[in-house]
């Protein structure tokens, strides 16, 4: 490595941890790059503006935000909720079971933790506190974990990404991430139910069989979008980015038609929300596309790779290394920049030592998620502190228990590939 | 008086800022339209258009471009924002300077190149719709000259001391 390429470096860290945003940290700590090694600085245009240009996967990130946002304002998180009560309410701890099933519903309509927590939120926590049935800070704990299968079960944003840094199709880690992702559901419920017991949580009304029917046909909608997501891709119909536009165009026809409770005025906020979230995340690719150019150029990953070779670690050694670097970065970075900027440095080594990339990128992204909830940078506790007026400190305090839960978790799906690589092979993957 | 005099510039760039919105929100939805026309064409009709897919990552290009230059707030930027969030408002104007002046140098010293680079495509034109790829790629300078003020009007703010206000943990697409 040259010294122009320590200097970037020095100034993208330096300029990210004085506040500078991260993409235009980057954008700007390439140029320097670009200026020290005596390279044409047009180049910076042209990196980002091609790559952009060219990253027609990535095309699916608007669209599933847009999809979430609609999902959002057409409030069917109320209708879903007595479904889910209908499931498991009357199991001890009921409501803690009720939210983490409304999560899963939600995962297979988004792609995104945040929309979910943003659109079952404040609901669930409300749901949960009535009556002093359960701690605020419990409460509050067991929404942002739950949150986090989110982008675990398709759709999935950071699986976007990921297909686009490492080239795996996004088809394949879609399907991959749903065991994962029930497993995680499963983790937390056993959690869940351990502090019900503990803290002798109430159980729910058991409700009567013949409502069933008609509970149950006020969540197909809801129901409906993963099966149409993942029966048009794996039926060959559709590719990954059109089946966001049809997500969205779903989302649409089922607030208007189904719900009825959208305005114009709510779809223009939704559109414009999902458009500012666009360039938000645009940025970020942006920054890491110049970026990951500059790495290219000093051929940062195949230094690592020989590093790495040195220590002629096994498979599992350098998933198991991979994954503490990541959960550690977890607590410290936004979640996209770890995959956009850290991920590349990996994914050679990960090939060399013959790892199946879907499976690494299940791993990757699942763990990246924990950081949603790990401090003290885990954005979810942000928001849900935000939202419930719960103090930080004691969400964090109950949240913990699900994040171990959570990286026991990862450890299975860390070192048992097939449950993550069953499901895609069942459905044609060769890898 | 000072109240008028200050209030109408406020005014005009309320007013620009939500035009921008518009244009924002539009090219959003037209991307959304095009792989709608997109789908229903080739799976109904069978009958796939090719400038569907031009458009929409166009529309792709100009929402990231264009809502980073005009639409999004500073709170609504990925950031690492532990150190900022937590400074006092003084050393946060003080993070503010050092970082404005550092992204006003550097997108300053490339913007001949890449004026330079976009004109040079001159030549070019797009697939499908055969445009000039110049006007096209014409929003990485508006984007390139719209960080610099940006930031120029940041720091200025900054050092009569009234530091940016960012929300944590916002942005993120997650």
């Amino acid at each position: 490595m040259t010294n122009p390429f320590g200097l970037c470096v020095c100034a993208i860290i330096g300029l990210g941890l004085l506040g500078l945003p991260i993409g235009y940290s980057m954008i700007a700590g390439s140029i320097l790059y670009l200026l020290l090694a005596g390279l044409d600085l047009g180049t910076s245009a042209e990196q980002i503006l091609n790559g952009l240009y060219n990253s027609y996967v990535l095309l699916a990130v608007p669209l599933f935000l847009f999809s979430a946002e609609l999902m959002n304002v057409s409030n069917m998180t109320d209708q879903l909720l007595r479904f889910c009560d209908m499931l498991v309410g009357r199991f001890r701890g009921g409501l803690g079971h009720i939210n983490i099933v409304q999560s899963i519903i939600f995962a297979g309509m988004s792609g995104s933790a945040i929309a979910d927590l943003a659109a079952t939120g404040r609901i669930s926590i409300d749901m949960m506190t009535r009556n002093g049935r359960y701690p605020l800070s419990y409460a509050a704990a067991i929404t942002a974990a739950s949150a986090v299968i989110g982008p675990i079960i398709p759709p999935s944003i950071p699986m976007v990404l990921y297909a686009l840094i490492s080239d795996a199709s996004v088809g394949y880690l879609f399907l991959g991430g749903v065991i994962p992702g029930l497993l995680m559901a499963l983790a937390q419920m056993a959690i869940n139910t351990i502090m019900a017991h503990r803290h002798n949580f109430p159980v729910e009304q058991p409700i009567p069989l013949r409502e069933w029917p008609a509970i149950t046909l006020t969540a197909v909608p809801a129901l409906l979008m993963p099966v149409i997501l993942l029966g048009g891709i794996y039926g060959g119909v559709m590719t990954p980015t059109e089946a966001a536009a049809v997500a969205a165009a779903y989302a649409l026809l089922v607030a208007v038609l189904w719900y009825r409770n959208v305005s114009l005025r709510d779809a223009y906020v939704a559109t414009l929300n999902s458009s500012r979230a666009t360039a938000s995340i645009g940025m970020l690719i942006a920054g890491a596309l110049i970026f990951n150019y500059v790495v290219t150029i000093e051929q940062v990953p195949q230094t690592v790779r020989g590093l790495l070779a040195g220590y002629e670690l096994s498979p599992m050694m350098f998933l198991l290394w991979v994954n503490v670097i990541l959960l550690v970065l977890g607590c410290l970075l936004e979640g996209s920049t770890i995959i956009l900027v850290i991920l590349p440095i990996f994914i050679p080594t990960a090939k060399a030592l013959g790892i199946d990339l879907v499976h690494f990128g299940v791993v990757a992204v699942f763990n990246i998620m924990i950081g949603l909830v790990t401090p003290p940078y885990g954005l979810l506790l942000f928001i849900i502190s935000a939202i419930s007026g719960a103090p930080l400190h004691a969400i964090i305090r109950d949240t913990m228990p699900f994040v171990i839960a959570m990286i026991v978790a990862l450890a299975i799906i860390t070192f048992v590939p097939d449950t993550v690589l069953w499901l895609p092979r069942l459905l044609g993957y060769k890898g | 008086m000072n109240v008028d005099i200050e209030s109408r510039p406020l005014a005009i760039a309320r007013w620009l800022r939500r035009r921008a919105e518009n244009v924002s929100a539009l090219l959003l939805l037209a991307m959304f339209l095009c792989f709608i026309l997109q789908i229903v064409t080739r799976y109904v009709f069978n009958y796939p258009l090719g400038w569907t897919d031009e458009v929409s990552v166009l529309c792709w290009i100009w929402c990231t471009l264009w809502g980073a230059a005009f639409v999004l707030r500073e709170r609504d930027e990925v950031r690492f924002d532990i150190i900022y969030s937590s400074a006092s408002d003084k050393t946060r104007c003080i993070f503010t300077v050092v970082t404005g002046i550092a992204a006003i140098v550097l997108f300053g010293i490339a913007l001949p190149a890449v004026v330079s680079y976009v004109t040079f495509l001159k030549v070019e034109r797009s697939a499908y719709l055969g445009i000039r790829l110049d006007y096209l790629y014409a929003i990485y300078v508006v984007f390139s000259v719209a960080v610099i003020v940006r930031y120029a009007v940041l720091t200025w703010r900054a050092i009569r001391g009234h530091p940016p206000d960012i929300q944590i943990g916002s942005g993120s697409a997650l």
